[in-house]
Order: structure tokens, then C-alpha cells, then sequence
């Protein structure tokens, strides 16, 4: 059982965040969330409820609409486009034009993701020897290849290999593609002689050259039915543009001169390679030799394929090297009130914030404990129908003194219904203040509550109804959990599964031994009305008056793994 | 859309507008001046399918190919998609659960997909919808888009246009969650609607078309004609019983059985070799056999001849018992099994073909993929089938199968050489046709103008064929070429994906277009019937917008009835 890492840490405290710590929910309005949320407790066993938990790192928080903000209702802008490789900025127009990927010479190994380097593939054997300028000067020349220093793969593999060291991107999707299809190539539509496309346009192999083919022809088509008939094509505006009953009229009128015409040219359909017609080659036995010969290393893992630009990579020498994809640092807002909750710098060296509005500035941290009983260690696992209590701290990082109201259900939801009870569900937690160095004060606390501890083991009361242990912005509650028992009645969905032969375990589900526990928390506190709301604060007051303030969320705490013995 | 804050009374015209205009703020200006009459803006007949530069620059079109394993998505006008994804069981994680990169958790699968089916992490939704938590597949989708916009796409949270490509006949619910979705947790304005069938038709170059979808749950033969769907066959023959298939053949191979010694009825167990890892095998290793005979290549022009001479000096295929290592990680202990190359075929024989039962075994839905589409041309009206025969599409996951798409051609080749197109079969239909009495009659009856009992007799009518005057016509037209038809062909397109990038960028109007504001306060139930809108009206709008060679059918949807195109059909 030890082997299951994250959950088995001897202390919670450093439990990883992701569960053991608080993960809340944001209010279901702002998500498009079902409402059920009022009735029903929140089930951290849905699988819906992976897309609606964050750790607490991951939230944000809104100063104007004192609400949670999470990853999935905060709208974006664009900060800074570049590439993750070589920390060049790219501007958002050439993201339009170039594609989303380094137009320099970032490029990743498409066998292990390595990063690649531009290498002569006949390098001299003295021009190792020589000084790093004497190099440069003599240097290494002739065709040039990008290799991957960590699993030896070369460009050279499939064939490519460039004349000269720079421009590898250029010079990469001119050989990919074809020299005459830039992405932007296509034929306007006075371009339809067949001479010029001809000449423009050899046999198109790549995708993108058939699409830029089929894209100048379907413009030809469309462009020659219309001008073929622009009289009735202005007509056709008439109708466009007009409502019905002008169009009739028009369209009785025009309809005797003009249609004859338009009728006459029919759009055709593309019907040589040119036009991006291509019949399909069904004769695969050449694929089929080759899957002989290579056998199962010289196809591509899907994960390499998946990986690549453009679909269909089956062998080895499918795999093109990959441009590194460009990154981007976004200002996040609010999406209610438009407040910026988050801004990086724009420098793309620079990893700092400008604002960066964490939620857990605004709301408690919570952390899990068990409770500590003299000569017991705490149990790696939870042992089942034995009760076993566990410690709640609430810190407060706020400068106002905040009211928490704790809700859980009786039972855990899910199959296996642990049964929770929460000694003090109603508590004040002090304000935090900012007169002391933080580290400090946590230091002191820290050292104070265990030299109480060593002092007094046992001089604080489990109680129900009192708070267990106090600080000067920390609570400490106790919670008592019954893990349940997790032994598989013999229910009929899981019936299908009796029959094997094979002993293994009762079909458990992912993380079903985890004890869960949902919990609603109800935050009420007073702080000073805040400037830009000056007409929202409650009147008729004197002007320090408070306001009253309420956050309500679901959170869950993981609190271990039961034990399956 | 700056028009988007007051829609309806522009609605249909600010569509319209989008087609014609050529830049972003003639479309602008165009539309705030309201339904009323007003002098049109002079025709701009060549520019309006301009360069695709300005059209980059207006309006970024997001286009969304919905697949039940895979999403591709990217720019409208771009030859790829930016990315495309296919769902597995790592997007239902939880945000900040690592526990993927500790170690030992690829040994773990077992625990992970204890009691769930077969595969289902890696689904966006299940073929039976009923029960299905709806809600789940918004979400999924929404993590799955919200990632591609921020790390592929790299856009912002501004509103843009939609478009999205379907199967046909995707479920009501589904597509009434993926819009919720798309409309709900993004700032879309609209979301255009597009055929998957005839966008890949489109994509070939073609107007119509027998397009052959091999995809995860079921492969969907659909023909089109003249950029329609006609009808929609499908079997359950696709990825998803290949990769059972797949697992069952590895299983067997690991426990030294052959597939014959399998018990029947007792269902192979599913922990024994991971659903990752057969995907991996099945798109790796698994090829199809030819068929047995090879049909006569009589006017097969499109195909090129068989390289007959380098497979001289080695051994068929079909025939090659080379062990071929393969290496199983996921079963316990880890082990390299060694499966002849010819073996490799099997699982692809059995999902798709099973040749050696009679057709009248199967049942409706799970006829083999040749019978399929041999059938489904057979139903095909005269003419609608002299086009799609020649124009076969083949598309899809499993058609990346090394000689799957010649098997199925070469399949369906053989039957209608051996059945021709005759739908009337059997020892009775055989043993009338061979009865000369019976002959005669026949022969009679159509010489006294009676109606002919088969369909094609083309040697009573050549001689005095009536001149259509039309055909005449369109013949002599000079950049006329006769369409190639009549004989079997396959061709290749780019894709659904592809055709989508490609339409929208061109401006042809989608099949439904839908509002978010429309959406928002009606959801799915305030779409009309297909059935129920006015027929005149649409055809009216048709007609007027013939201009581009039919492609371009009006607005189509007016704010006060709008449709979910053929998918609203209930």
C-alpha cells in the first residue's frame, strides 16, 4: 500500500496541494453550471467534478465582484507571442501569416522531442581541431542537417538536408511543400490561363499545395460563373441586398434577358492533378513490404505522430522535424466586470507579474492533519470503520476578521459512504495583519505550538463545538472521519466482473479508495468599502461604516486512502 | 461582429453580406443600415472570392472537425488543421494532478480503468447517447478547446466565428451539448454548421460522391450528389471493433492459443493488455490482405498498375510467416511476442470483411464495409449512382490501414462484377434470368413498350437514342469536359477538416447558421423542423443565389425560424 506516493505522506501539511489541500469551486453562475449546486452536495466522485476543481494556485479572484475566478471564466488577452526556444517575440500579425510556429531555427526532434541543431553533415575532420574562430573561418561546409544530440536522429534520415545553415524553416517547407506555395500563394482569379498555371504550379504532392490548388481552382470556377454573367450577377445583388418582394419584381424583369447566359456555365468539378484532383493509389503493397521489412520500431508511436504537423506519419521516414510551437503570455480578466485579475510583464525574459490577483490572498488555506494521540503514529492509511480525527487549520490571509460556517454531508457521496462529522463547524478566524514579517510570525507560531505540544499533549480539548486551537490568524478544528469500509457488496453492475477467474482485486475504481470529503464553505466578514464602489456600499451610514461581505464555495478535502485490507 | 448586439433585423441580410463583401468593414457598414431598401453596393464579382490574405485579415473562422475520438481544429483557409487531438483517458484529470509523471503509473492502468468499459476514457461520447452524462462531453470539449485556442491556436478570448464540421446524423442531444458549450464557455457569435461528408467531397474536387467514413464507432457510407446528402448507410465495423479485435488477437497470441481455440461466447478479459497499447499495435502494425481475386482492371484508368516485379523475388504477404517481434508492455511481465506478418492481417479481416460467411448472416448493422458500400451504390438512384461509383471517397481513422482502402475498392469491384447493379438476386432472380422462356417474354414485353423488368438493356435503344437537345447544349460549351462516370473509382480527398478550411474561406454559406443570442434564449427546442420552414421561401432564396454555380443557396435561416440544417430532423 505504500506505493501509492501522493497520498501516503506521513504529515498532510506537505500533503501535494492538488487534493489533500483546499480546492474550491467557483460559483456555478458564472460557468454555465448546472444550478443544482443549491440542493444537491457537491460529488467530488462525478466525473464531471475534475473540470470544476482547482487547486487553490490555480484561482484567481476578482477585488471588484469578490468572487473566485477560475481558469475556465476568466476571458484572455494576448500579452506576448514567442517562441519558447529561442525567446524571440513574434508579432501577432505574423502569427496570422507564418502559422503558429518559430519561423527560426527552433525545431524538435519528432522521434524524442529533443531539441535539434543545425549540423554539417561533412565536417571536415580537422576542423574539429582548430580554434573555434579558425572554424568559423575554414568551417564546416556542404549540406547541412538538423540533428538531435540526445537520440541521434538526423534530418538527413528522411532525405532533407539544407544548402546553407540559416533559414531553416524557409528552406524546410520549400522542400516539404513544393518551391511555390507559400501560404499565402494563390491565384487571383484573372489568373485562370492554363499556361501560367502550369508553369505556377507543378504536380502538387504536399497537402498544402493541393489545397492551394483546389483553392485556385474553385476561385476560377467561381470567379468565371459570375463574371460570365455579371449582369445577372448584379441582378443577384439586387436580390441579395433587397427585401423579397423588390427581388421578385427584379427577377421577372431581368430574368428574360439575362438568364440564358447565366445558365451556361456549369461549374465543373476539378479533373487533373493541377486543379488538386487526385485519384488515390489503392496499390499499397509497397507500404505492406516495407511494414515487412521494418517491422514494429520502423513505424512511428502515435504519440510521435500526434506530434507532427500534419496527419498520416506511419513509418519512420514520415517524420518531419517540428517547429517549435510559439507560446503566449496572457492578461487574464474578469469576465463580469472586466478587471484585469492577472498581467505578466510583456517582456518575454521577465517571468514577473504586474497584478496578479491570487485567490489565496482572499480566502483561507486549509490544511489536513491528523489529529496527534501520544505514541501513536499517524497511520499511513486510513484504516476502515475506525474513527479517526483529523485536523482542520483555516489561515486567514486577510487584514478583516472572517466568520466561517462549515457544511459537509453526513456521508461522503459515492459507493463507499464514510461518515464525516465536523466538531466546530462555526468559528472566527482572526485578521491577519501586516505590522509583522510574515516568516517571522509563522516561524514563532510554528515553534510556539510545538513547544505547547511537547509542554502539554493533551491539555487541548477534542470537543464538539469548540474551536481545538487558536492563533492570531489560524483556527484549528477537529473533523472526525469513519472511513468506510471498502468491501464490494455484490451489487449487479459490478457482477460482470465476478466471474474471472483471475484473483484480483475488487474492482475498485480509479481513486475510489480516496476519503473525500466535500465541503461547503461559507465565509462572512466586514472590510472597508472599497473606493471605485463608493455608490454600491450601503448608505445612510457614517462614512467608515463596514461592509458586510459573504463568499460561499464547495471545496473538497482529500483526506487519504482507505485501506482495501 | 460589431452587428452582433442587435441581430434580428439584420440578421439575413448581414449573412448575405458576408458572402458579397469583400472586407471587414464594408460588411460593417453594409449592415447597420438595416432592412431597408437601399442601393446595393456595385457587384464585385472577381474580388469577392479575393485573395485569402484579406480574408485572414477580416475574420478568423475557427473550424471544428467533431469526431468521437479525435477533434482537428484550426484557421479557416488553412491547409491543416492547427492541431488535432484525440481524447484520452489524461483529459479527464483533474488540474494539478501530476501523478501521471511519478513513477510507476503507466504500470497502474489496471486501477485506472477498473470498471469502466472498454476504451470509454478515450471517447468523447458513447454511440448509445441514452443515460450518457451530456453535460460531462460539454465539459470535456470545453477543456479540450479551451487548451487548443490558448496553445495551438493562440488566440484570445475574443468572439469569433465557428464553424463545425459533423457526421451525419449526429444525435440531437449531442450536438445541442456541443453548442451549449461552444456558446456558453466561449464568446462565439455563431456557429455555421457543415456536413463532414460533403465538406470531404469537397475536398476532392468533386460535386458528388460515395464517401466512405471509417471511424471509431461505426463506419458511415454516405452518398452525395451535387454537394447533397442522399442517403447515409452504416455498420458497426470500425475502429472500435477493430481495436477489440485487435486486443483479442494480442491476447491469444500471448497465451499461445489461435483464434479457433478461443472459446466462443466467453469474452476475452480486458486487463490483460491495455487499450493504449492495442491502439498503438492496430495503428502501427495491422495491415489488410488483398483480395483473393484480383477484379479485371478493364477501365480503371485512375489506378495505376501492380508492381508485380518486386515482390517476384519474395514471398506474398498474404503467405509470409516471418515472426515479427512485438513488444508488450502493458501485460504482466512485460513480453515481446512474436506473430507471423501474415497474422498480422487477421484482425483487419475479421472486423472489416469476414469473408467467409454468407452475407445473409449479418445483421443490419454490421454488414462488412464491401457488402456496404457494394449495397449502398446498388440503392443509389440510376444516375446519382453513375456519379458516386466513380467518385469513391475513403476517409477517416481506419482507412490509414495499409491496404485496407484497395481491399474495399477491389471487394466492391468484384461484386458488381459478379452481380452487376442488379438488386433483384438470388437462385429465383438467377433462374428467371437464365430461363430463355422467360427471356423472350421479357424481351417482348419492352419491345411492345411495356415497362422493362430490368432496369438496363442497352442494346434495345441504341440505335434510335433521342438527341437531348439540353445535353447538346452544355456539350458544346467550351470548357465542357463529360464528368467521369459509370465506372468504379476511388479518389482522395484532403478531408472534412480540409473541404471545411476551404469552403468557409471561400464563403460558401453553411447548412445551418446559428445565432448565440438565438441559442441562448431558445436552445435546441426553438429550432424549426427542417420540415416545418417554408419551403417556398427557401426556394426562393435558393434560386436567387444560383449565381455561383449553386453553391451558394441564400441565408437559409431567418431569425424567426431557424434550423439545425439536417440535423435538426428528428
Amino acid at each position: 500500500m505504500a506505493s501509492f506516493t501522493p497520498y501516503t505522506v506521513p504529515a498532510p501539511t506537505t500533503c501535494p496541494a492538488k487534493r489533500a489541500n483546499l480546492t474550491a469551486r467557483p460559483p456555478p453562475t458564472s460557468q454555465g453550471l448546472p444550478e443544482d449546486d443549491e440542493d444537491h452536495a457537491f460529488d467530488p466522485r462525478s466525473p464531471r467534478s475534475n473540470y470544476s476543481l482547482y487547486p487553490l494556485e490555480y484561482l484567481l479572484y476578482c477585488v471588484d465582484c469578490h468572487q473566485i475566478r477560475c481558469p475556465r471564466c476568466v476571458s484572455e488577452e494576448l500579452v506576448t507571442i514567442y517562441c519558447p526556444s529561442c525567446l524571440f517575440e513574434v508579432g501577432s500579425s505574423s502569427v496570422k501569416t507564418e502559422g503558429n510556429r518559430c519561423t527560426r531555427s527552433c525545431f524538435q526532434c519528432p522521434v524524442c522531442v529533443g531539441p535539434l541543431a543545425v549540423q554539417s553533415l561533412e565536417s571536415a575532420p580537422e576542423a574539429s581541431l582548430l580554434s573555434a574562430d579558425n572554424a568559423a573561418s575554414s568551417g564546416p561546409t556542404g549540406p547541412w542537417a538538423l540533428t538531435c544530440s540526445y537520440c541521434t536522429w538526423s534530418s538527413s534520415e528522411v532525405g532533407v538536408k539544407f544548402d546553407k545553415p540559416q533559414g531553416i524553416f524557409a528552406q524546410l517547407s520549400k522542400i516539404r511543400n513544393g518551391s511555390n506555395t507559400g501560404p499565402d500563394v494563390s491565384l487571383t482569379a484573372g489568373d485562370t490561363s492554363p499556361t501560367k498555371r502550369e508553369a505556377n504550379l507543378a504536380e502538387p504532392e504536399s497537402t498544402r499545395a493541393r489545397f492551394s490548388a483546389l483553392r485556385a481552382f474553385y476561385q476560377s470556377q467561381l470567379a468565371s460563373s459570375s463574371t460570365g454573367s455579371s449582369m445577372a450577377g448584379g441582378m443577384g445583388d439586387y436580390g441579395f441586398s433587397s427585401p423579397a418582394a423588390l427581388t421578385r419584381i427584379m427577377s421577372i424583369y431581368s430574368g428574360s434577358s439575362s438568364k440564358p447566359k447565366n445558365k451556361a456555365t456549369v461549374m465543373r468539378e476539378a479533373d487533373i492533378p493541377n486543379e488538386g484532383f487526385r485519384p488515390i493509389n489503392l496499390d499499397e503493397s509497397q507500404a505492406i513490404l516495407k511494414l515487412r521489412a521494418g517491422g514494429y520500431d520502423e513505424t512511428v508511436t502515435m504519440a510521435q505522430a500526434a506530434s507532427q504537423t500534419e496527419e498520416g506519419a506511419h513509418f519512420a521516414d514520415d517524420l518531419w522535424p517540428v517547429a517549435s510551437l510559439l507560446r503566449t503570455k496572457r492578461a487574464k480578466r474578469c469576465p463580469a466586470c472586466r478587471h484585469i485579475l492577472s498581467k505578466p510583464e510583456a517582456k518575454v525574459s521577465n517571468t514577473r507579474w504586474r497584478i496578479r490577483l491570487v485567490a489565496g490572498n482572499h480566502i483561507p488555506s486549509v490544511t489536513i492533519k491528523p489529529l496527534p494521540t501520544p505514541g501513536v503514529p499517524p497511520p499511513n492509511v486510513l484504516a476502515p470503520l475506525k474513527p479517526i480525527q483529523y485536523l482542520l487549520t483555516f489561515k486567514n490571509p486577510m487584514f478583516d476578521s472572517i466568520k466561517v460556517t462549515l457544511a459537509t454531508p453526513a456521508k461522503t457521496p459515492g459507493r463507499f459512504a464514510s461518515k464525516v462529522t465536523v466538531l466546530c463547524p462555526q468559528f472566527t478566524v482572526g485578521a491577519n495583519s501586516d505590522d509583522y514579517d510574515l516568516n517571522e510570525v509563522l516561524k514563532a507560531e510554528d515553534r510556539d505550538q510545538r513547544d505547547r505540544r511537547r509542554d502539554d499533549d493533551g491539555s487541548h480539548q477534542v470537543e464538539a463545538g469548540k474551536v481545538f486551537e487558536r492563533g492570531r490568524n489560524w483556527v484549528s478544528i477537529v473533523v472526525e472521519v469513519i472511513p468506510a469500509t471498502l468491501q464490494i457488496q455484490p451489487t449487479p453492475s459490478l457482477l460482470q466482473k465476478a466471474d474471472e477467474p483471475d484473483a484480483d482485486p475488487a474492482p475498485l475504481r480509479e481513486d475510489e479508495d480516496i476519503l473525500e470529503i466535500p465541503m461547503f464553505v461559507r465565509l462572512e466578514w466586514e472590510s472597508e468599502p472599497s473606493q471605485d464602489q463608493v455608490g454600491v456600499a450601503p448608505s445612510g451610514r457614517e462614512k467608515d461604516a463596514k461592509e458586510k461581505r459573504e463568499l460561499a464555495y464547495w471545496s473538497v478535502l482529500g483526506i487519504g486512502r482507505i485501506s482495501q485490507d | 461582429m460589431d452587428s452582433n448586439d442587435d441581430p434580428r433585423p439584420t440578421l439575413a441580410h448581414r449573412s448575405v453580406s458576408n458572402i458579397r463583401a469583400s472586407g471587414g468593414q464594408s460588411s460593417g457598414r453594409e449592415s447597420t443600415s438595416g432592412g431597408a431598401p437601399h442601393t446595393p453596393l456595385r457587384p464585385l464579382s472577381s474580388s469577392v472570392f479575393g485573395s485569402p490574405s484579406s480574408a485572414r485579415a477580416e475574420e478568423e473562422i475557427i473550424i471544428i472537425e467533431l469526431g468521437c475520438r479525435k477533434l482537428r481544429i484550426g484557421f479557416a483557409g488553412d491547409s491543416t488543421p492547427k492541431r488535432f487531438v484525440a481524447f484520452d483517458a489524461e483529459h479527464d484529470k483533474r488540474a494539478g494532478d501530476y501523478r501521471a509523471w511519478g513513477p510507476g503509473y503507466e504500470q497502474d492502468w489496471r486501477k485506472r480503468t477498473a470498471g469502466k468499459a472498454w476504451g470509454s476514457g478515450h471517447e468523447l461520447w458513447q454511440l448509445d447517447i441514452r443515460g450518457q452524462d451530456l453535460a460531462l462531453v460539454g465539459d470535456r470539449l470545453e477543456r479540450v478547446l479551451r487548451d487548443t485556442f490558448t496553445r495551438y491556436l493562440l488566440v484570445d478570448s475574443k468572439p469569433r466565428r465557428v464553424s463545425l464540421v459533423l457526421p451525419p446524423v449526429a444525435p440531437l442531444p449531442l450536438l445541442s451539448s456541443t453548442l451549449n458549450t461552444l456558446f456558453r464557455n466561449f464568446q462565439i457569435p455563431t456557429v455555421s454548421l457543415l456536413s463532414s461528408p460533403v465538406m470531404a467531397t469537397f475536398a476532392a474536387g468533386v460535386r458528388s460522391g460515395l464517401v466512405v467514413d471509417m471511424g471509431w464507432n461505426e463506419t458511415i457510407v454516405t452518398a452525395v450528389y451535387e454537394f447533397r446528402e442522399v442517403k447515409t448507410w452504416r455498420t458497426t465495423r470500425a475502429g472500435k471493433k477493430l481495436l477489440e479485435e485487435t486486443r483479442n488477437f494480442l491476447v491469444n497470441a500471448l497465451q499461445g492459443r489461435t483464434p479457433e481455440s478461443q472459446p466462443e461466447g466467453e469474452p476475452v478479459p480486458n486487463d490483460i493488455i491495455s487499450f493504449e497499447e492495442c491502439e498503438e499495435i492496430a495503428t502501427r502494425m495491422l495491415w489488410c490482405k488483398k483480395s483473393e481475386k484480383t477484379p479485371a482492371q478493364a477501365n480503371t484508368e485512375g489506378l495505376p498498375t501492380l508492381h508485380e516485379a518486386d515482390e517476384s523475388d519474395t514471398v506474398d504477404p498474404a503467405e509470409d510467416s516471418t515472426p515479427t517481434p512485438i513488444h508488450l508492455s502493458s501485460c504482466r511481465p512485460s513480453r515481446t511476442i512474436h506473430v507471423p506478418f501474415s497474422r498480422l492481417a487477421e484482425p483487419c479481416e475479421t472486423t472489416f470483411f469476414e469473408t467467409r460467411y454468407a452475407p445473409a448472416c449479418f445483421d443490419d448493422d454490421e454488414l462488412p464495409l464491401h457488402l456496404l458500400v457494394y449495397r449502398a451504390l446498388l440503392q443509389l438512384p440510376l444516375d446519382v449512382r453513375a456519379m458516386c461509383m466513380s467518385r469513391i471517397i475513403f476517409g477517416g481513422g481506419c482507412s490509414n490501414m495499409i491496404g485496407l482502402r484497395g481491399r474495399i475498392f477491389d471487394e466492391v469491384s468484384l461484386l458488381a462484377q459478379a452481380k452487376g447493379w442488379d438488386p433483384i438476386q438470388g437462385k429465383g432472380a438467377d433462374a428467371y434470368r437464365n430461363n430463355p422462356k422467360l427471356k423472350r417474354n421479357a424481351n417482348k414485353q419492352a419491345d411492345e413498350g411495356a415497362i422493362p423488368i430490368i432496369q438496363t438493356d442497352p442494346s434495345g435503344t441504341s440505335g434510335e437514342e433521342p438527341v437531348d437537345e439540353v445535353e447538346e447544349h452544355i456539350r458544346q460549351e467550351k470548357s465542357y469536359k463529360a464528368p467521369t462516370q459509370g465506372v468504379l473509382r476511388a479518389i482522395d480527398s484532403l478531408g472534412p477538416w480540409c473541404g471545411a478550411s476551404l469552403a468557409t474561406q471561400l464563403k460558401v454559406p453553411a447548412l445551418a447558421v446559428i445565432e448565440r443570442d438565438i441559442w441562448l434564449q431558445q436552445g435546441v427546442n426553438g429550432a424549426s423542423r427542417p420540415n416545418e420552414i417554408d419551403v417556398q421561401a427557401q426556394q426562393k432564396q435558393q434560386r436567387q443565389s444560383v449565381g455561383a454555380g449553386g453553391l451558394i443557396r441564400g441565408p437559409g435561416n431567418q431569425a424567426s425560424n431557424w434550423t439545425l440544417g439536417v440535423w435538426g430532423a428528428v
